[in-house]
């Protein structure tokens, strides 16, 4: 009787709500709750488990690596072969006067790792301490002639072998302070880069090398926060610093063939804010800031000054505005707005080629650019089942010096999106983009004879159209289903030469399955298409060849976990992924040529088997397995074209194995 | 009055057994809309019944729940942190007011994550009850909260680890809905996110910016010059599309190229340079000279992002 009464009166609130009831969204802040009949003292969480202390995990690693090629290095964290170890860590660490703390490690050991710590108390203070080894590897049997020490090429006729790789060592520290309406926070990162990476000089010969890479970044970042009931503001200042420790590259009959990237800095100032006004809100930064660059010029004859005074400056700002007009209808708008102000000043500089035009002296271009933008949208929510989204997007941008001053983009788009069906969603998303500007004028600047059809694609007239479903079924529990299909045509319908149209369409697959308690598995599959093409004239005139590039990417992967074998011991895992990437280009010119093969492919198998030696110690064995192909028409060998020294073949064929043996130790 | 016993008692097996076999998809208020749901929420959070124990209240038939006793394995769970909902009204500071919930757990009480009819508008007030920080300044106007993406889409509260703050497993839960850039990351050159040695939120960020994109910096290129330091500059000879926008030339994301392009020199140099010198010159045949191999137009021009030497007017030094 008492439930049937209750199920009435609840009935008879629902109705009165609806009616009476107030439009807008609910909001169940905390701070928002009515509290008047809470006696807190009762709340005494009894039956809490108390989880004060240490807890988390804590394993070593012994692996052994089969690979003759440093690339696998990518998939297995180094590029030594044979035996190495490396140690894992995830803990954490709380106590009953609220002080807490986390530190996580990753193949701490490897050339790949990193360690991460936190630790304060929440509400007054955190230290923040990273650390993180990154090195990327493309090759190790570059074969060169010069051999490099001290700024200096050396030609010998002895072939070094090369590892062309990069080596980040990087290391930060923050630590913020605060209690309720302010926070102090500042935050410092160094990184240390290090290797080889492939460039060319000219000798005037064009001659392949590996560059020597060693250079420092130093970020700082410092900031304080103030926030209200409905209102928050931030003042931050960045500053930024890169030195780089290797001067110009000369060889023994060329002094300063190449100059090192400058050391330069970067300083910003920003401010930013939000205000809150019943269902309104508005958020805006203003930020300003400086890229200076004064290193040392290289000396030579017809060059007038020691060093530049290069330096940007920067005013960067932004408003948004959103509103919640009512439940079903929120409408919001932003202005944006950037500028890159080039202050740098302008010299004359002899240069070794003699153009016709300008003789052997060249001035420097300092480049300004500017953007507005405006964007509004409004989204109405039909009904539980159906919501719509529209909005316009206006950009515009200004440049100096470029062979069109002004270009600007408008877009119109809309979304969709669909719950009228059981456990189904769809997602619909449709834009257009048109791109127009002011008149194009072919620029000295990058030749004083451009053809006046060439029309550059970021600033040529586009018409962009794009279409995106998605879909998402979950017909039981134990099962999800996503596919999601794209579309995007570009069209630069002035564009006589140059691109002249591109073409991006795909689809993407996902399957989630939890079969039972302790089996679950996942399988997607993708593929992506990008067709495109361009027209040249070599007859500078009309267009008399063309190029169409044809990219197809294809990506299958599939995985499983099956746990509670043996007693709860044992977990059985894998994974398995494979994906190729290709590039076919055509190239006409009375006849079609085809490029030649630029694919790579890559399969990717994992399988492991943890077993639980007891409630604290486990033991997982890993078998990892790397195929890896690729293939570039354009790597050719060291002297295959006269006048040319490459590095080599950089392509890749190897088959690499991992076997890993862990073992870890469990904290309560 | 014995038939009242019997009924009183087999109420109350069915509602133990009720308690036992509890999940959020079997929720008993599914036949309400999600329009009905929040009304009727609200008017019991206005009420505001909160229970008689707290936590002590809740698990008396929640406590056999492993899902729901994972929140004190983390922060939200732990009653010794000022700050946390378990120092205060405890599961009813992000669930709402009991109200008359234990009475047979028909009444609804603010539910999270996939399964939740709540608007993501309502769901996400719970949490910016307490976290409406500066971090959280630029969310109002993002393309999440537009989207109406909840917070417990991407954010886990019942668990000892929430995998979006974990650098290991936070690009498993942007790429469950940007698949895209799942893809996107196996192809032939990307940054290292397959491996989880770079992140989605070491660009971006997911509770927004005032940037475009949501990116962690003012611009685009301002993103990039954060790791590329040595391609900031400003140089005395700059390659204009490059000091605009780095996506001008390159794919962030991932490309079938190498170095991330969207297409491939020469090709890509040709879309741009059609002059009456060598840069109009079709290239036949690939790998054949040093137009078509090597480095392609590299060769030469390999300060490509700009130069700062005195005679780099062609980008050649």
């Amino acid at each position: 009787m008492r439930f049937k009464f209750n199920l009435i009166t609840l009935s008879l609130l629902a109705i009165s709500g609806a009616v009476t009831g107030s439009a807008m969204a609910a909001d169940f802040g905390v701070n928002k709750a009515n509290t008047s009949t809470v006696k807190q003292d009762t709340f005494q969480c009894k039956h809490c488990p108390q989880v004060d202390g240490y807890t988390g995990t804590i394993g070593i690693n012994a692996a052994y690596i089969e690979s003759d090629d440093i690339h696998s290095g990518n998939a297995f964290g180094t590029d030594k072969d044979g035996a190495n170890a490396s140690l894992d860590a995830d803990l954490n660490y709380q106590n009953g006067a609220g002080y807490k703390a986390k530190f996580q490690a990753h193949q701490l050991g490897l050339d790949n790792g990193f360690a991460h710590l936190e630790a304060g108390k929440s509400g007054r203070y955190e230290l923040v301490a990273d650390y993180q080894q990154l090195t990327s590897y493309q090759s190790g049997d570059a074969r060169s002639q010069l051999w490099y020490k001290d700024g200096m090429l050396t030609p010998s006729e002895h072939t070094q072998i090369q590892e062309l790789s990069l080596q980040r060592n990087k290391a930060g520290l923050g630590l913020s302070y605060g209690r309720d309406f302010y926070q102090a926070y500042v935050r410092y990162d160094h990184e240390n880069k290090t290797g080889y990476q492939s460039s060319s000089i000219v000798t005037p010969r064009p001659v392949n090398f590996g560059l020597p890479v060693d250079a420092n970044s130093d970020n700082l970042t410092a900031g304080l926060s103030l926030s209200g009931d409905n209102w928050a503001t931030d003042l931050n200042y960045f500053v930024s610093q890169y030195k780089n420790d290797i001067g110009a590259l000369s060889l023994p009959y060329l002094y300063d063939v190449f100059a090192p990237a400058p050391d330069n800095e970067a300083h910003q100032i920003s401010l930013s804010g939000q205000y809150q006004l019943s269902r309104t809100v508005m958020s805006g930064r203003l930020a300003s800031g400086k890229m200076i660059q004064d290193d040392d010029l290289i000396q030579m004859s017809g060059n007038p000054i020691q060093n530049w005074d290069g330096e940007v400056e920067t005013l960067d700002g932004k408003l948004a505005v959103t509103s919640l007009v009512s439940n079903k209808f929120r409408l919001g708008g932003s202005i944006d707005y950037s500028k890159r102000d080039n202050k740098g000043s302008v010299w004359e500089f002899a240069q070794f080629e003699v153009n016709g035009i300008t003789g052997a002296f060249k001035q420097n271009v300092p480049l300004d650019t500017e953007r507005r933008g405006f964007k509004v949208h409004a989204s109405y929510r039909f009904s539980g089942d159906y919501r719509l989204q529209a909005g316009y997007d206006r950009k515009e941008m200004e440049r100096s010096h470029g062979d069109r001053e002004q270009t600007n983009d408008d877009v119109l788009w809309a979304k969709l999106n669909v719950r009228a069906l059981d456990d189904i969603k769809l997602k619909f998303k449709a834009s257009l983009d048109n791109r127009g500007g002011s008149e194009y004028q072919t620029s000295e600047l990058t030749s004083s004879e451009s053809n006046p059809l060439l029309r550059k694609y970021y600033l040529a007239d586009r018409k962009r159209t794009a279409f995106e479903a998605k879909f998402n079924h979950t017909p039981t529990s134990w099962l999800s289903l996503d596919m999601t299909a794209r579309y995007a045509k570009d069209d630069y319908d002035k564009t006589q030469l140059g691109l002249t149209g591109s073409e991006d369409y795909g689809y993407d697959i996902n399957l989630a399955l939890q079969l039972n308690e302790h089996l679950s598995g996942y399988a997607f599959a993708g593929q992506q298409w990008i067709e495109s093409n361009q027209a040249g004239s070599q007859s500078f005139s009309t267009p008399d060849w063309s190029a169409d590039i044809e990219d197809e990417f294809i990506n299958l992967g599939a995985g499983f976990t099956y746990t509670g074998l043996l007693e709860d011991k044992l977990t059985l895992g894998g994974d398995y992924l494979f994906a190729n990437s290709t590039s076919d280009t055509l190239v006409t010119y009375d006849v079609t040529t085809p490029q030649g093969d630029y694919y790579s492919f890559n399969h990717s198998l994992k399988l492991h088997a943890n077993y639980a030696l007891s409630e604290e110690m486990a033991l997982k064995l890993a078998y990892q397995y790397e195929r890896y192909y690729d293939t570039d028409y354009a790597q050719i060998d060291v002297d295959t074209v006269p006048g040319l020294t490459t590095l080599g073949d950089l392509n890749h064929n190897y088959n690499a194995h991992q076997v890993m043996l862990s073992f870890s130790y469990q904290l309560r | 009055m014995m038939n009242k016993c019997i009924i009183t008692k087999l109420l109350c097996g069915i509602f133990a057994f009720a308690c036992l076999s509890l999940s959020v998809q079997a929720a008993p208020w599914n036949q309400l809309t999600g329009e009905q749901l929040e009304q009727q929420l609200a008017e019991k959070f206005a009420q505001g019944k909160y229970s008689k124990k707290g936590a002590d209240s809740c698990l008396m038939c929640h406590k056999k729940n492993d899902k729901v006793m994972a929140i004190f394995d983390g922060v939200h769970g732990n009653p010794s942190q000022p700050d946390s909902p378990m120092a205060g009204l405890q599961c009813e500071a992000c669930h709402g007011p009991l109200g008359k919930h234990n009475k047979g757990g028909k009444e609804p009480m603010i539910a999270f994550g996939k399964e939740s009819k709540l608007p993501a508008q309502s769901q996400n007030s719970v949490c910016l009850g307490c976290h409406n920080d500066p971090k959280q300044m630029a969310w109002h106007s993002s393309s999440h909260n537009l989207d109406e993406v909840a917070c417990s889409d991407c954010h886990n509260i019942h668990t000892d680890k929430d995998p979006v703050m974990d650098q290991l497993t936070v690009n498993d839960t942007c790429t469950s809905c940007h698949t895209q850039q799942k893809s996107d990351m196996n192809k032939r050159s990307s940054h290292p996110m397959k491996w989880d040695r770079m992140t989605c939120i070491d660009c971006h960020n997911p509770h927004g910016s005032m940037s475009e994109s949501a990116l962690n910096h003012t611009t685009v290129n301002d993103t990039c010059y954060s790791c590329h330091t040595e391609k900031r500059g400003p140089v005395l000879w700059e390659h204009a599309p490059v000091t605009e926008n780095c996506a001008n030339c390159h794919n962030p994301h991932g490309s079938v190229n190498e170095a991330m392009l969207t297409h491939r020199a020469p090709q890509l140099c040709q879309q741009c340079h059609m002059d009456d010198g060598h840069a109009s010159r079709v290239v036949q045949q690939g790998g054949s000279d040093a137009f078509g191999g090597g480095k392609s137009c590299l060769n030469c021009h390999s300060q490509i992002h700009g130069s700062n030497h005195p005679a780099g007017s062609k980008l050649q030094r």
